[in-house]
Parts: structure tokens; C-alpha cells; sequence
């Protein structure tokens, strides 16, 4: 894809390709029997939706951190780096019957189960027509069965467990999936979470996406064995790792997931490791860099999720120009999304006194909220 | 006197108590290598080593625990919430085992621990991230509270957090931290208690702590510009034990009182305070007393509707002017 210098980690700009992690790529699933059964049956189509997901993802953060250089919005949460751990598994779940519960890292799940990303960047401006009335800048979308994100960490997980006995005890087939973050999962509470899955029997997921960081504490620091491959074992349920920047492998270590759940066998913790190629947030991007040895960047900007797959595409037969022309699209989706936020901010400005309604129930937000500007 | 931010107010207070007593230590997220999310530990790993500023997992109920049960044998923890929105899993900790443990051992364990960090709303952090949790560790017996607004009593009041025998909740602000003030160089406190007149006046009292001294102090200026109205603002300081005295002392001075406060309206801190001026101020008041809170709803993400949601100078002087009969 065209790198961006203005906003693209310095290893993206001068990303180049490598046969030997391009061959290492296919190797890691190609080696697992049922991960590669699962890619060899992928036809054309939806791998290269799975590279519509990464772009899209990409170009979305892309125009978030435009927006904070512009002074647009005044900081953003991105998921640099870790895109294939979150549009791989979206993409292997069913997306009309299962919900996802994402955190600031996985906003692209939010596109990739069907939100507009006008939706989302009129979430960071909290325009009134945002799915959340402006009243939050993270947005989800029950319909499109995104769980609006709880930032608060490790409270997200025991509600993604209460999704899933919602949906045996409504006798539905869904599955609930969630993501940890390598910090949160030292919190009591994705614990507790873990523990009611296993008693309860349900179909939950979790993905341990390991970006190799929280905050400003490297893994290692909080978790010396630095991944979390066994942490199932602790909990006597099923679980395995994957390559949380190589999409194909994402995506089928999900899908035999999303298979061992519908066999009602209960949930899966599966572990992805990536890395965080930025800040924690737009504001202590250089602070990363400082605090995080150099070598862990080059070592993962070299693997950079969209670099290789746009690789593999190529070596699977995908011409150039195809890749181009889906770029393209994609280009223009995220640009078409941004002009309509941007016009959001002034057509849909949020009326003060709307701020007093919808603490209860009986709340049906309305047009009269919206203070439109002719 | 030199001009220093109440960020790095709290850092001296910090770096003193660690000099002055070696049982002194603080614990929590971040606050070691990337030197606090808010930057108050700076320089403090570096001073102290690893055994003193420890770095925590991202454990909020398992390291208010750790940091009593240190306090229990003899240390003098300081706790830091990366935000108190963090702190509500912690919560169990700080009610269930600091509070009560000295009066439930029949007066053997004392518990002498700060747990601190910013709270209230900043800008546009939204409701999970916006929240003042000043009443409900005010409502807890065993607990004090303490909630500074400038650099000088932030570094007073800190350092009698740390040396005091009780469990102290000590209530900072994201927006706070780069205020500035005067801040002496040398030794002292301030006690935890001691309410402070932040501005004389005749005309009504402005009660407020925290954030809110700034609020107040701006509806002073307007009054007095605008109307002639000498407010007078009595800052807490500490929020509990409460000054009642300085609180009716000024009441009974100026006959007409708004209580200002960050948190929700219903059982707030106002709440609590106007009963005290009803029970001692009664034959002083000339009007009703008012109270100025956050609207009762979560603090919402857009900009209009945050700001539609905090208290505010504007609706201050409103008040001020509905009891000065003004309107
Ligand atoms: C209970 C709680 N404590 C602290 C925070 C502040 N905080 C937000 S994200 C974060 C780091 C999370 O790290 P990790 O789980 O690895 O996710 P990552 O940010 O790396 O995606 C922290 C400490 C929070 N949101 N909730
Ligand atoms: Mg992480």
C-alpha cells in the first residue's frame, strides 16, 4: 500500500519486501494441518476482503492521527501494528449471529462487523448522528452486534461471558468474542471472566493480544514468561497461539475456535502475539520510542501485517493491479467517511440540554437533539 | 517564593517524606520507569530504586491490598490510582480492610496509607473516565479525604496525608496538575482539617474544594464586577473530618451560602453541608442555601455537552444572584 512518511512508523515508510518472512508466513499456518486445510479452502473473495479489513483499519487510524496533528480532535487510541490480530478473527466468526467485544486496539472490528467508518470518526467527534449521540468517543453498534467498548479494564470481560449465556439461554448459536490485552490480563477481572466461561461452559472467545506492551510497562515486566500460550492450561479449557500480525494465521487459529465452540465444547483463549508500533495513544508516541528498545521495533516493523499479506497475495496469483484497484476503493471509502464526519460537525451538533436526557430507560433519542445548522 | 506547578508540588511532597522517613514507599501503575501517567513521580525511581517506587501490573484491587498489608506491619505506603475512575474494583480494599480494620482489632491495627491520584472530569475523557468520587470515600467512617486545589496546600496537605496514622483518600485532578502557585522552599504542612479562606468577603459564602476553588473564584470576580457581590470563598481543603467551624463562621458572617462541587448532586458533598447549616446557621441565613453540582447524568464526550454538564463560574453567579434576590 503507499506509505504514509507524515504518519506511518519509520519502518513502514521504507517497508520492503523479505522472502524469507514472506516464506515464513505461509509456514505458520501452512505447517498445522487444520489451519492450512482452513486457508486452502478461502477462495479469492475473502481473502481479499481480509485485505479490504487491513486497509481500512490502517486508513482509519491513518485519518485519526491527521485529525490530532490538525488539531481536529486532540488525541486518538490506535491499533497500529496489530491489525491482522483483529480483522482475522472478525472475519472467521459469523458475523450476523455473534457479537464482538473490542478495545481501543480493535477498532477495526467495529468496520469489519459493518459499522461505517463515518460512524467511528464521528464517534472521536462526538457529533450527535455518532452511534453514541456524542456522548462517547469509543462507539459500538448493538444492531451490528459491537459491544460499545468499557475502557475501564478487565469489566469488559465478565459482560462478554453474560453475551454468551445469553445467547444458550435464548437458544441461540452466537458466539461472544473478546480481546485481553497482555497488561489486562493481570486484572482480577478478566480472571473472574475466564473462570465463569470454564464453570458456565460457554462459547466465548477470548484473544490474549499480546502487542508487547501496557501503557508504558513492556510484558515481560508484568508477565516474565512474556506470552500466554498456557494460560489456558490454568483453566482446563482449550487454547492456542497464533501470529497476531499474519491475518491468514489469525484468522484460521479463530476459525477452529469459533469450531470448537459451536461443537458446545466451551470457550477457547487463544494467543496472539504483535506489537504495538506506536504510542499508547497519539500523545506519548515519542515516549514509545524512548522507552522501548529500538531493535523490538525494527525486529516487528519488518513484519508489518499488511506488507506481508499484500506479499502472499502476490505470490497466490493476485496481479498488481488488483491489489491497486482495491486500495483504491478503500482510499476513496475512507476519504468518503471523513468528509461526512467532518460534515457531521457542523450539521450535527449535539444541543447542550441534550446532555440531561437518556440517563433512564425510558430514552428515545430523537432529531430535536441535534442542533442542525441550515 | 518560588512559582511551581501542583504537579510538581505533589513530586516534593513525595521526595521529602521519602527522605525524611525510610518506611515511606508508592506503589502503583506506571509510576516507576514512565514516572506516573500524570508525571508526579518523576526523578522519584531514580532517587529511591525499584523497592521504593514499585511498579504494579495493572491490578487495582490486588495493589490497595498489598499496599494495607504493608501498612499493617509498619510501612507508610503511598498508593497511586492511575485515575480514581480505576480505583473502583479497589474500592472493596479501601472500605473493607483500611477503613474499618483499626476499630474492628479493638484499636491494633492501624492503618497508615495515601491512596492518591487525579479524579473528577478533565477534558473530554468521557463518563467511564470523568468521575468525582469525593462523597463516597467522605461517606465512610475511618476514612479521611482530603482534596487540594493549589500547588501550596497539595504539597501541605500531602505531607500530613503521609504522617498521619489513619487511611487518607487523597483526591488530585488531570486539570489540576499544571496550575501553578506559590510554593515555599523549605519545610511545612498543612492540616488535614483546616479549612481555608481563599477570598474575604460580606455578601455569600462559596463553598467549595478541589477543581471547584477555580469555578468559585471565577463567579467572585464576576460578581464583584458585575453586581458589586463581595463573595467569600471558604476552600475545605479537606473534605473530611470537615471544618465545619470555618463553614459557619463565614455563614454567620455573611447570612447567604452556595455550595459548589464536582460530583452528581444527589448525596453530595453539598448534601452533607447544608445539613451542618441548617443545624448551626439557622437563624443566620437570609436565604436558602444553593448548591452548584455536576448535572445528574454521566459527564458526556462532546465539548458542549461536557461542558453543559460541569459546574460552571455561570451558574455560580446565578445562584448567587437568585439568593441575593437579584433576578
Ligand atoms: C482498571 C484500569 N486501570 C488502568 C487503566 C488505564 N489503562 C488504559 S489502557 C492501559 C494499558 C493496557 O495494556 P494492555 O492490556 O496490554 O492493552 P494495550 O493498551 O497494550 O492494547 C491502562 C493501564 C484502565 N483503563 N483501567
Ligand atoms: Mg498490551
Amino acid at each position: 500500500m503507499k506509505r504514509f512518511p507524515a504518519y506511518d512508523p519509520p519502518e513502514y515508510v521504507d517497508w520492503q519486501p523479505d522472502a524469507e518472512l514472506s516464506a515464513e508466513f505461509v509456514d505458520t499456518w501452512y505447517r498445522d494441518p487444520e489451519r492450512r486445510s482452513i486457508v486452502e479452502q478461502l477462495n479469492r473473495e475473502p481473502k481479499l476482503d481480509l485485505y479490504r479489513g487491513l486497509l481500512r483499519t490502517r486508513l482509519h487510524d491513518i485519518t485519526l492521527k491527521r485529525w490530532v496533528r490538525h488539531g481536529i480532535i486532540s488525541k486518538a487510541w490506535l491499533g497500529t501494528g496489530e491489525e491482522a490480530a483483529t480483522v482475522g478473527p472478525v472475519h472467521a466468526l459469523n458475523r450476523r449471529l455473534d457479537i464482538v467485544a473490542p478495545m481501543i486496539r480493535n477498532a477495526g472490528a467495529c468496520c469489519e462487523m459493518g459499522m461505517p467508518v463515518a460512524d467511528m470518526l464521528r464517534g472521536y467527534l462526538g457529533t450527535y448522528d455518532s452511534p453514541s449521540r456524542g456522548r462517547d468517543g469509543h462507539v459500538g453498534d448493538l444492531d451490528r452486534r459491537v459491544l460499545q467498548p468499557i475502557s475501564n479494564i478487565g469489566i469488559m470481560p465478565p459482560v462478554t461471558v453474560g453475551i454468551a449465556l445469553g445467547f444458550r439461554l435464548r437458544g441461540e448459536d452466537g458466539i461472544a468474542l473478546t480481546w485481553v490485552g497482555d497488561g489486562s490480563m493481570k486484572h482480577g477481572g478478566t480472571h473472574e471472566a475466564l473462570g465463569l466461561a470454564v464453570a458456565q461452559h460457554l462459547s466465548v472467545i477470548f484473544i490474549i493480544q499480546n502487542n508487547q506492551i501496557a501503557l508504558g510497562t513492556p510484558v515481560t515486566v508484568h508477565h516474565p514468561p512474556g506470552t500466554f500460550e498456557s494460560v489456558h492450561q490454568a483453566y482446563g479449557v482449550a487454547g492456542w497461539s497464533f501470529d497476531g500480525n499474519n491475518v491468514l494465521d489469525a484468522y484460521a487459529a479463530t476459525k477452529l475456535a469459533v469450531r470448537h465452540c459451536l461443537s458446545e465444547a466451551g470457550p477457547v483463549v487463544l494467543a496472539g502475539e504483535t506489537f504495538r508500533m506506536g504510542g499508547h495513544a497519539t500523545h506519548d508516541e515519542q515516549e514509545a520510542r524512548e522507552l522501548i528498545p529500538p531493535e523490538l521495533f525494527t525486529h516487528w516493523g519488518a513484519r508489518d501485517p499488511i506488507g506481508l499479506y499484500e506479499e502472499y497475495l502476490k505470490g497466490d496469483g493476485v496481479g498488481p493491479h488488483v491489489l491497486e484497484r482495491i486500495e483504491s476503493e478503500i482510499v476513496q471509502e475512507v476519504e468518503d467517511a471523513e468528509r461526512e464526519a467532518l460534515s457531521s460537525r457542523e450539521a450535527s451538533r449535539p444541543a447542550p440540554e441534550s446532555a440531561l436526557e437518556g440517563v433512564y430507560a425510558s430514552y428515545s433519542p430523537s432529531d430535536e437533539g441535534s442542533e442542525r445548522v441550515p | 517564593m518560588p512559582t511551581i506547578t501542583y504537579r510538581d508540588a505533589l513530586n516534593q511532597a513525595l521526595k521529602e517524606e521519602m527522605e525524611r522517613d525510610a518506611n515511606v514507599f508508592l506503589m502503583g501503575e506506571e509510576v516507576g520507569v514512565y514516572q506516573g501517567a500524570y508525571k508526579v513521580s518523576r526523578g522519584l525511581l531514580d532517587a529511591f530504586g525499584e523497592d521504593r517506587v514499585v511498579d504494579t501490573p495493572i491490578t487495582e484491587l490486588g495493589f490497595a491490598g498489598v499496599g494495607i498489608g504493608a501498612a499493617m506491619v509498619g510501612l507508610r505506603p503511598v498508593i497511586e490510582f492511575m485515575t480514581w475512575n480505576f480505583a473502583l474494583l479497589a474500592i472493596d480494599q479501601i472500605v473493607n480492610s483500611a477503613a474499618k480494620m483499626l476499630y474492628m482489632s479493638g484499636g491494633q491495627i492501624p492503618i497508615p496509607i495515601v491512596f492518591r491520584g487525579p479524579g473528577g472530569a478533565a477534558l473530554q475523557l468521557a463518563a467511564q473516565h470523568s468521575q468525582a468520587f469525593d462523597s463516597w470515600y467522605a461517606h465512610v467512617p475511618g476514612l479521611k479525604v482530603v482534596a487540594p486545589a493549589t500547588p501550596y496546600d497539595a504539597k501541605g496537605l500531602l505531607k500530613s496525608a503521609i504522617r498521619d496514622e489513619n487511611p487518607v483518600v487523597f483526591l488530585e485532578g488531570e486539570m489540576m496538575y499544571n496550575a501553578k502557585g506559590e510554593v515555599p522552599e523549605g519545610e511545612y504542612t498543612v492540616p488535614l482539617g483546616e479549612a481555608d479562606v481563599k477570598l474575604e468577603g460580606s455578601d455569600v459564602t462559596l463553598v467549595c474544594h478541589a477543581k471547584t476553588v477555580t469555578v468559585a473564584q471565577r463567579a467572585a470576580q464576576q460578581l464583584a464586577e458585575e453586581c458589586g457581590i463581595a463573595a467569600e470563598i471558604v476552600d475545605l481543603r479537606t473534605i473530611r473530618p470537615l471544618d465545619t467551624d470555618a463553614i459557619i463562621r463565614s455563614v454567620a458572617k455573611t447570612n447567604r451560602c452556595v455550595v459548589v462541587e464536582e460530583g452528581w448532586p444527589f448525596c453530595g458533598i453539598g448534601a452533607q453541608i447544608v445539613d451542618y447549616i441548617q443545624l448551626y446557621a439557622f437563624d443566620h441565613l437570609d436565604a436558602p442555601v444553593l448548591r452548584v453540582t455536576q448535572a445528574d447524568v454521566p459527564i458526556p464526550y462532546n465539548k458542549r455537552l461536557e461542558k453543559a454538564a460541569k459546574p460552571s463560574p455561570e451558574r455560580v453567579v446565578e445562584a448567587v444572584k437568585q439568593i441575593t434576590y437579584l433576578d
